[in-house]
């Protein structure tokens, strides 16, 4: 299907793996597949940094072991849409948001997938590209493999302070 | 033949970087990250889990491949898994098609990933 991109900037809390991520339910960017058959593939993160002084962000990406609860509608300053103008919607949208009801919690599960994203985010820039069947892949809509979450981490390694950034995440659903 | 890897990307070169101690628990070389520097690396993805390592270019110990992967790279996790016994090789581009074709349910991914079948 058509690649896609989801946006969003602002401010990262820190947060545990096993808790929700961010903070008062925000904070976040969570990209959950549309049904169970779903299958999303996360070809690039990209991060840059907008603090206003020296804080390292400890970005990670992860699956979620609890999703989120009624995610809130994407609005500004977050995006999300097709790179290619005149691609077509699937029929079941991947729900990507940054704000919910209940925010996800990030799986401590050592078996899963961890994919560090730290930067200093006073001035600094980060960039992961998958090489082709190499990407980071989401599957269904459950836990532990159905929602991805980027999040300000306070367990790799211990980032404590909130950090801020924008961010952005380029993935093909099918 | 050579494989070719995912592309990292960490840019300091304007900021004041990442301290040492915290970009060794990243899994950074801290000479790389630190005020200044810019870092370009080679992203190694194991075939049956599906993370992600940045390459060590240091690294002595042997890397592992599977065969039933057409000699893809997996990780020393999975390979752990891979050599016990009763292990049925279920790499990730398979768990994709299961789910895919709506054969099977993912309730859990990683090194140790769990199936249901729908049939």
């Amino acid at each position: 299907m058509t690649k896609r991109l989801f946006t969003w900037g602002g401010s990262f809390p820190s947060s545990a793996v096993g808790a929700g991520a961010g903070a008062s339910n925000t904070g976040f960017m969570a990209m959950k597949g549309g049904s169970a058959t779903a299958i999303v593939d996360l070809l690039e993160v990209a991060c840059s940094g907008t603090g206003s002084a020296s804080t390292v962000g400890c970005f990670a990406i992860r699956y979620s072991s609890t999703l989120g609860v009624t995610p809130t509608a994407l609005a500004q300053p977050g995006t999300d849409g097709p790179m290619n103008s005149a691609g077509q919607a699937i029929a079941s949208p991947v729900v990507v948001y940054f704000a919910a009801a209940t925010a996800p919690v990030i799986s401590n599960a050592v078996t899963l997938p961890t994919l560090q994203i730290g930067i200093n985010t006073f001035g600094g820039i980060y960039r992961w590209n998958a090489s082709p069947t190499q990407q980071w892949t989401t599957i269904g809509n459950a836990v532990s493999g159905g929602e991805s979450v980027l999040w300000n981490s306070s367990t790799f390694p211990n980032a404590s302070a909130t950090a801020t950034a924008n961010a952005q995440m380029l993935y093909e659903p099918y | 033949m050579n494989k070719q890897y995912g592309y990292l990307f960490v840019d300091h070169r304007a900021s004041p970087g990442i301290p040492e101690d915290m970009a060794r628990k990243m899994g950074y070389d801290p000479g790389l990250v630190g005020e200044g520097k810019l870092f370009e690396g080679d992203v190694l993805h194991c075939a049956h889990c599906n993370q992600p390592y940045i390459k060590n270019h240091l690294r002595t110990r042997e890397r592992y491949y599977c065969m039933g992967c057409s000699g893809d790279y997996i990780c020393d996790m999975c390979n752990h898994e891979r050599l016990q016994p009763g292990y049925v090789h279920l790499p990730f581009r398979k768990i994709k098609e299961l789910v895919g074709a709506g054969d099977a349910v993912a309730v859990r991914l990683g090194s140790n990933p769990l199936l249901i079948p729908t049939k």
